[in-house]
């Protein structure tokens, strides 16, 4: 049995009139790889910026190691070891991809900017190190060889790979990841899956994941919750989503569910002439 | 296509000649044929005019400047003449219309100096190259014929000879950059720098004592703006608070020194290293007390705010209110100047070598923090405020740093400011500061000490220099502003982002023993 | 597992700068509060005409700064951009008034009576008919081609840009007025009709008191441009799109609404209220000189924040407060009238650092900024 690293209690965002987040409980069992599923809209991403101090909660808890997290300042998440990559990916895009990936070390880092003026030694120590995990780092997440390419001059499948080294160099507890195969091809998504499995495995890293991609999301998770219109509708295994009938009609409307099963059984039954 | 060819070549001449207008209603001709004359080696008299042929050769500039401005990229040959032949005939007529009308104005005697103050007789005279009703023919003959000129100019730098001609130029002396490359021994290549460290050194240290107390003001004053200039950078380009009072710290650093080391108002007297050192502490405090509540805000508030703070610290200085205090209106006179080991050191040399000293001493701060942990966080929160934040940079405290910092170097500036000019006053501090001190940075580049050093020179150096420009000085500036957010945001000289990685290989390789080469992960 | 370099298990959202905040905000209240008791209670020695003289002049100021805020409010909602160089236009209408009446004043002519009058003396209402039309007309010029020139090709950068390049602007236009114009302070010459200082005497509480013609005039003709205004973007197509174009650029565009065209009438019509705030200026304090249009053009910023920058009605609301405070303030908290720009910039930071929003105006999302 392993523990629980990430708790969400009862969470309620509310925008206005707008009810973004409704009640959801999701448990986080460490070392998991737990996607976050659900229709455009339906509070995934909300549900992430409430997680890592973007948006303060109107209600609920939300525990990380049982301490409550909810409404402290994004910087102290990051702190406490919980990074996050972006839907539309958010580098600093004037800063080589090296600089991009030592911003990210910040918080291990101690030296004070009197440290860097006067050169003490504990601060070139601190430089000549941080620098050296830096690059690992960067050739962990294979971007070796473009470490002083401005971010912004990086291919696409590279800008999220970076982004993804900056969230790492945190040396994150929790890792976050929002939609990291949008807008990849098939090979390129192939090797994201790949990746993310390897962080959980090698780093021992928990990952929450967006997606929208059912192949990724069934094929790598442990475990999924659905959310639709802010609410939690289902948890389970990538089997038991599957076959949830509300999870069907949420992303394919109402009577989704009955025109799912009549086009199974036509494949089913289209499958069965062939084989034979 | 013919008829747009047309109209767009009347509309960009038409452009031109209304900017001629202006140019003449203030006086901007005789001023540059003035320069002009002055770099062609004829001097002129302070107050007296140039010669006509001054004149002529400024207008026939301006026309070259139409027709390679008029003549579009992409035509033929034949069509770029024929834009740049419309273009300066329209420049021309426009010109022309405004040449009788100003004809009319010398034949009648009247007299328009109560309302377009620069449009003295003498000048217009000069203007219409001392032939009167001729004169708007002349400039027709010479508009038409300088405009086609420029684009004949155009043409032939950009035909295809003189273009490979150029490339040609471009590759030879790339070779021989890289054969003197490889010809110079080991020893130049990694002590190069140094030695011209050294150079720089023994100029700074031998020029001021030869070259004569004007030039030794101008180079302080460019020093003092490079100070300057460094401290808003930190505040403007590496953390990304455009700040429009930066003044309000450059007057707590003069006032303090000011207060502290003059003989009235208060009589303290304390001495020059301990009032700068005051004045740079009480402009950190300033910077705390505006910095901790507006911390949060957004860009543009936060300008205008900060522009608020410096006009409510001037008007305050300026008031009634603290006229015993800080001497009104009138500012501080007689502040003394600094000693060292006893000796007084306040002559015009001693000045400009402590400057050049907080000048390195500054430089070399700004750049061991913009390469350390503080400085990428800076960065960061200048590139995206809220990733940063969740990167875990400590957003306010980051800010707030950047602000005392900043500061810091504005107050350092001022007060050694008041201590050279042994005087400060209100009027030191005006809005017209900080917004010289923000265009160096923009127009010298963002984050990069050359460029300031060159915006300092430029925007505070040249103009003493050259004090012909000093009354179009500020017109320039608004200008150059506006032109530099349109074509080059990343200003005159950008800087470049380190090389860590090759760098880091380079090292290594370096560290490594020879024959593995370093090619380890 | 526990990283040694994780901050203490304690955390919290750091609160210094909201303390800080808070109190500066109690301390400035304080004070007000403590010169309001001083100069009401203690001293008492102000009488009701004095008040009244003080409103009057509050309300004339407040409507040139209501003017020129809705040009500030109207570029502000449209571009998300502060036109720093308003008040340059603002500069250039108030220059364009004084040659209209130098040119009225300089024609003269004998009238039936025998006497030599001038024309704006002769038929003083047009003379200002024509003073602010062509003042209008020059100052809605000058912002529509400082709108093309200064900030069409900054339309896609960072909000800090435009910002500068309306600096450059504000700075170019300032020094080109003073280099055409000498740095002389030039005198309004009015129609002796709405001579200065001259006006309706009234009497308050037993003290005369004048209610200067020049005041009603500006008054009454701001009060007239807020109303039509008004209608045209509540009523008119081109308020409509205008509305559209702020709220959403490219489904404005989509729309079929000529995006460019609809900024470039909205700095049109900016121009327009800041060259009419600009004569009114003229006509009532009298003064013209390079740098006048610097100081109301920061307040009439402050009254658009005031307001709730954005917000039209906000602006007009903002400006007549600000002219109020400024004219009232220095009286009522008992500090030297030199202090005056000091209280509006006081005001400015107060607004802005606790309700950044405005008085009318929404909360606007992270987003929509």
């Amino acid at each position: 049995m392993t523990d629980t690293i990430i708790q969400i209690k009862n969470v309620c965002k509310i925008f206005g009139g707008l009810i973004a987040v409704n009640q959801v409980n999701i448990d986080v069992p460490e070392k998991y790889i737990y996607s976050i599923i659900g229709p455009n809209g339906a509070g995934k991403t909300t549900l992430f910026n409430c997680i890592t101090g973007f948006y303060i909660p109107e209600k609920g808890e939300i525990l990380f190691y049982g301490d409550p997290i909810q409404g402290l300042s994004t910087n102290l998440v990051a702190w406490l070891g919980l990074s996050r990559t972006y839907q539309n990916i958010r580098l600093f895009t004037n800063l080589t991809a090296v600089e991009n990936i030592l911003i990210g070390l910040h918080p291990n880092l101690k030296s004070s900017w009197f440290d860097a003026i006067v050169h003490t030694r504990s601060f070139i120590k601190e430089e000549s190190g941080s620098v050296k995990e830096a690059l690992r780092l960067l050739d962990y997440v294979g971007l070796k060889g473009y470490g002083d390419f401005l971010a912004k001059n990086l291919p696409y499948g590279l800008q999220r790979r970076l982004e993804i080294g900056r969230a790492l160099a945190n040396q994150p507890k929790v890792l976050l990841l929002d939609e990291p195969t949008a807008g990849m091809n098939l090979h390129e998504t192939a090797e994201a899956t790949h990746f993310i499995k390897r962080l959980r495995d090698e780093l021992g890293i928990t990952i929450i994941l967006i997606e929208h991609d059912m192949k990724v999301v069934m094929g790598i998770s442990d475990r999924i919750s659905v959310l639709d219109y802010g609410m939690k509708i289902a948890e389970g295994n990538a089997a038991e989503i599957q076959a949830n009938p509300r999870v069907i009609e949420a992303y394919l409307g109402p009577g989704g569910a009955a025109l799912s099963e009549k086009y199974k059984k036509q494949r089913q039954s289209y499958a069965q002439s062939h084989r034979s | 296509m013919n008829r747009n060819l047309f109209t767009t070549s009347i509309n960009k001449g038409f452009t031109f000649g209304i900017v001629m207008i202006f140019l003449v209603l203030i006086d901007f001709e005789v001023m540059a044929a003035t320069m002009l004359s002055k770099l062609l080696g004829v001097n002129v008299v302070r107050g007296a005019l140039p010669e006509v042929r001054f004149m002529i050769i400024f207008l026939v500039l301006y026309g070259l400047f139409v027709g390679w401005f008029a003549s579009s990229d992409q035509e033929k040959p034949a069509k770029k003449l024929f834009q740049a032949l419309i273009a300066g005939l329209t420049v021309a007529v426009v010109v022309g219309l405004f040449d009788i009308a100003l004809n009319q104005l010398i034949t009648t005697g009247t007299d328009v100096r109560a309302y377009l103050a620069a449009l003295g007789p003498a000048s217009i005279k000069l203007f219409l190259l001392e032939k009167g009703a001729l004169g708007s023919l002349l400039h027709l003959g010479l508009f038409t014929g300088a405009s086609l000129l420029g684009s004949v100019l155009k043409i032939l730098l950009k035909s295809d000879p003189m273009s490979h001609f150029l490339k040609g130029i471009s590759t030879v002396y790339r070779d021989l950059r890289a054969k003197t490359q490889a010809i110079t021994p080991n020893w130049i290549k990694e002590y190069g720098k140094y030695l011209l460290f050294l150079l720089i050194g023994l100029s700074a240290f031998f020029l001021p004592r030869m070259w004569g107390s004007y030039n030794n003001y101008v180079l302080g004053l460019v020093g003092l703006y490079v100070i300057l200039g460094i401290g808003l950078n930190i505040i403007v380009e590496l953390s990304g608070q455009l700040m429009l009072g930066f003044a309000a710290f450059f007057a707590m650093g003069a006032y303090s020194m000011a207060l502290l080391n003059a003989p009235l108002p208060h009589g303290i007297m304390l001495g020059f290293w301990p009032a700068l050192a005051i004045g740079v502490l009480m402009a950190v405090l300033a910077a705390v007390l505006l910095g901790l509540p507006v911390m949060g805000m957004r860009g543009d508030y936060l300008a205008i705010v900060t522009l608020g703070f410096g006009e409510i610290i001037r008007i305050l200085l300026k008031s009634d209110l603290l006229t015993d205090f800080t001497g009104g209106p009138r500012g501080i006179q007689d502040i003394k100047g600094p000693t060292l080991f006893g000796q007084p050191f306040s002559s015009d040399i001693d000045y400009t070598y402590i400057i050049l000293v907080f000048m390195i001493l500054s430089i070399f701060i700004y750049k061991r923090l913009e390469r350390s942990r503080t400085g990428r966080a800076w960065m960061a929160v200048k590139e995206d405020t809220k990733v940063a934040e969740a990167t875990g940079v400590n957003i306010k405290n980051s800010k707030l740093l950047a602000l005392c910092l900043g500061a810091a170097f504005a107050g350092l500036a001022g007060g050694i400011f008041a201590a050279r000019n042994q005087f400060t006053g209100p009027n030191d501090h005006q809005l017209m500061v900080s917004m010289n001190i923000l265009s160096i940075l923009i127009v010298g580049g963002i984050n990069s000490v050359p460029g300031i050093i060159l915006g300092a020179f430029t925007l505070k150096g040249l103009p003493e220099i050259l004090r012909e420009i000093e009354n179009y000085r500020l017109l320039v500036f608004g200008g150059l502003l506006v032109f530099m957010m349109i074509s080059r945001p990343e200003g005159l000289w950008p800087a470049t982002r380190p090389n860590i990685e090759k760098d880091e290989g380079n090292r290594q390789k370096a560290e490594s023993p020879p024959g593995k080469g370093g090619q380890h992960d | 597992m526990v990283n040694e370099n994780r901050p203490p298990r304690r955390y919290k959202r750091s609160n210094l700068s909201k303390i800080v905040r808070w109190v500066l905000g109690i301390i400035v209240l304080s004070y007000i509060f403590w010169r309001l008791y001083t100069v009401f209670i203690v001293q008492n020695e102000y009488t009701p005409d004095i008040w009244f003289r003080l409103l009057i002049s509050g309300l004339v100021i407040g409507g040139v700064y209501s003017l020129i805020a809705i040009g500030y409010t109207l570029v502000y909602g449209i571009l998300r951009m502060i036109n720093f160089a308003h008040g340059e236009v603002m500069m250039i209408g108030t220059f364009a008034g004084y040659f209209v009446f130098e040119a009225t004043n300089a024609i003269k002519f004998t009238s039936s009576s025998g006497e030599i009058t001038s024309l704006s003396n002769a038929q003083p209402v047009l003379a200002v008919l024509l003073a602010f039309m062509v003042g209008m007309a020059v100052a809605s010029t000058a912002g529509f081609l400082l709108e093309k020139i200064a900030y069409r090709p900054l339309r896609k950068a960072p909000r800090l840009i435009p910002l500068i390049s309306a600096i450059g602007a504000s700075i170019f236009l300032q020094n080109l007025a003073q280099l055409l114009f000498s740095p002389l302070v030039r005198d309004y010459k009015n129609p002796a009709l709405i001579a200065r200082g001259q006006g309706w005497p009234v009497t308050i509480a037993g003290a005369q008191v004048v209610i200067p013609y020049t005041g009603v005039l500006t008054f009454s003709m701001s009060i007239i441009l807020m109303f039509a205004l008004y209608t045209m973007v509540k009523k008119s197509k081109l308020g409509k799109s205008m509305r559209a174009v702020a709220a959403d650029k490219p489904t404005a565009a989509l729309m079929g609404i000529d995006v460019n065209a609809v900024i470039s009438q909205t700095f049109i019509i900016s121009g327009l209220l800041a060259g009419a705030a600009g004569v009114m200026w003229g006509l009532h304090n009298g003064l013209v000189y390079y740098y006048v249009g610097f100081l109301p053009g920061i307040k009439a910023f402050t009254s658009a924040v005031l307001g709730g920058i954005g917000n039209i009605p906000g602006a007009m609301l903002g400006g007549m407060l600000l002219g109020l405070i400024e004219s009232i303030g220095p009286t009522a908290l008992g500090i030297s009238y030199q202090l005056k720009d000091v209280l509006a910039f006081v005001i400015l930071i107060i607004i802005l650092v606790f309700r950044p929003s405005g008085i009318l105006g929404e909360v606007l999302s992270e987003e929509k900024v």
